[in-house]
């Protein structure tokens, strides 16, 4: 067992990577002059959110995990921009049938949870349930260090 | 019948099964045969002949061979082995091909089912009476007419034989079998120690070598199983340690309830973190280039680590404000390959590198808090160089 944690690689850049990823997505965004006469605060805000994960995607490794490789595919997707991807070996996608249906016996419990974990996580839904694990390890390591820098920019934003 | 009484209880289940099945079935599993052979034919044989004579020559391990063969293989590779095994060019088996691989499970034809039997007798009397295999001319007589009471012999005599073939029957099936995963069965586990063996799981091979333990099935589905379950607990248990306050809560589905809650709750954040920027944003502006302008003349930290070296560019880590100012001046040098960002920014990125590259926490929050400050002390001047 201890082997196999070694194995599994969950390693995620420091915090100032993150940082500035984030800051350059916000510059650009400055630079295409949204705020300048925002209509509602929501488009502001929705256009943030997107940054903050994009960059993190960026921050996380670009297309060498999955769900940032769902994710940044997803948000190109938005921007009808075309995207190109490394080849992967396997194509994930055929597998989610097969698997699916013979997830249901193996376990219920760890099963169902797996399931509103693919809601989630981005790119869970092609995934097995111990590739998904993984994947949301990492997630949860990178979402909590975009938290982090953006509490440090909104702290350090904030009037005083 | 004793073959039926005897192996009653056993299912018919196993012909086709894999053949990785610990020694003690393998008696069973032959066992079936010969009851599959006397309940479809009639026990007196009807090919009489040459046949006979041509089959006595053959040693009986290769004999027991050739049922297993029949069993296992196709028709084709049955009777290819047949023919090599039997080594002589003379001696070929006189039924044809077809009736071996009749036996498989199909149809049964009366004569070849009667030369198999009668070869399967004669060469469990042969391996008995080892000693006097000199022409076998006198054994002609007795197993046509005691058949039926040689099956007891039969079982006697297949655990012996099922060592030796069972070196060819498991070479067999690791021909055909060989898939993504391969499970090594360890069949020394039961008669090894009593304690349980740790199931061992490597996970950067493709094959995933697994070792049934004392007391578990050893069927090759309940140990994908097994492996799979013990993947899925390893990274549970390294979930686990990255989710607080985990550790103290007994079974799995609380355990994944928490994981779950842990990740809704993170991304709730980057949305309220991402509304109060929007609502900070307007008076901000993010131009980084004057921002860091102001920035580096604040902040005269010594604190480029090592690491910023590492970057891309290393020659400007150790770079102080007076040199800072000078490159302003200087056309901005070309940007690495590592930043695929438009070229507006790069020349940005290349400072900000050098002060955003520390190590520690503490560094970060004071640049992150020097670069908001700083912005927010640049923007009347800022004004006055945009008007």
């Amino acid at each position: 067992m201890a082997s196999a944690d070694k194995t599994i690689n969950t390693d995620v850049p420091e915090k100032d990577v993150f940082a500035i990823h984030f800051l350059q997505s916000l510059s650009n965004l400055r630079i295409q002059n949204l705020f300048n006469s925002p209509d509602t605060t929501n488009y502001r805000v929705r256009k943030i959110k997107k940054a903050a994960y994009v960059s993190m995607a960026r921050a996380a490794g670009g297309t060498s995990r999955l769900w940032s490789r769902a994710l940044l595919r997803r948000a190109a997707k938005g921007n009808n921009k075309i995207v190109r991807f490394p080849r992967r070996k396997r194509k994930v996608t055929w597998k989610i049938s097969s698997k699916r249906r013979r997830s249901d016996q193996r376990a219920p419990v760890v099963e169902d949870a797996a399931e509103r974990l693919r809601n989630l996580v981005p790119g869970g839904g092609g995934m097995e349930t111990s590739k998904l694990m993984e994947e949301t390890a990492h997630y949860i390591k990178c979402l909590s260090m975009q938290v982090k820098v953006m509490q440090c920019l909104v702290d350090g934003l904030s009037p005083k | 019948m004793d073959l039926t009484g005897g192996f009653g209880a056993r299912s018919g289940g196993v012909g086709g099964g894999p053949y990785r099945e610990p020694i003690g079935l393998e008696s069973l599993h032959l066992g079936d045969e010969f009851r599959q052979l006397a309940t479809t034919t009639s026990l007196t044989p009807d090919n009489a002949g040459g046949s006979f004579t041509a089959l006595l020559e053959l040693p009986p391990t290769q004999a027991v061979e050739l049922l297993h063969f029949t069993d296992s293989l196709s028709s084709s590779q049955a009777a290819a082995a047949a023919t090599t095994g039997i080594g002589g060019g003379d001696i070929i088996i006189a039924p044809p091909p077809p009736p071996l691989h009749s036996f498989g499970g199909t149809t049964l034809t009366f004569p070849s089912n009667s030369a198999l039997m009668e070869r399967a007798a004669r060469f469990s009397v042969i391996a008995t009476e080892q000693q006097q295999n000199n022409g076998n001319y006198h054994n002609n007589e007795t197993p046509t007419s005691s058949v039926p009471s040689n099956s007891s012999d039969r079982v006697k005599t297949e655990p012996p034989e099922t060592d030796s073939a069972m070196e060819n029957q498991s070479l067999c099936p690791n021909q055909t079998n060989r898939s993504g995963k391969r499970k090594d069965f360890d069949k020394k586990v039961k008669s090894s120690t009593k304690k349980n063996k740790s199931s061992e799981e490597t996970e950067k091979l493709p094959y995933v070598h697994v070792r049934a333990r004392r007391g578990q099935a050893t069927d090759s589905h309940s140990l994908a199983e097994r492996a799979r379950r013990e993947k899925i607990n390893a990274r549970m248990k390294l979930l686990q340690e990255l989710v607080p306050g985990c550790d103290k809560i007994q079974g799995t589905a609380l355990v994944l309830d928490e994981i779950i809650n842990h990740v809704q709750s993170l991304q709730r954040q980057v949305e309220m973190l991402s509304m109060r920027l929007a609502a900070v944003n307007p008076r901000v502006d993010f131009n980084l280039d004057t921002i860091l302008a102001s920035e580096n003349a604040s902040l005269m930290d010594g604190s480029f680590s090592g690491t910023a070296m590492q970057l891309a560019w290393p020659h400007q880590a150790l770079e102080t404000e007076q040199s800072f100012h000078q490159r302003q001046l200087q056309p901005p040098p070309p940007p690495p390959q590592q930043w695929p960002f438009d070229g507006l920014n790069q020349p940005v990125w290349g400072r900000e590198e050098d002060q955003a590259h520390g190590n520690d926490h503490s560094n970060l929050m004071a640049v992150s808090e020097n670069v908001m400050v700083g912005s927010a002390n640049l923007h009347p001047n800022q004004v006055k160089m945009e008007l």
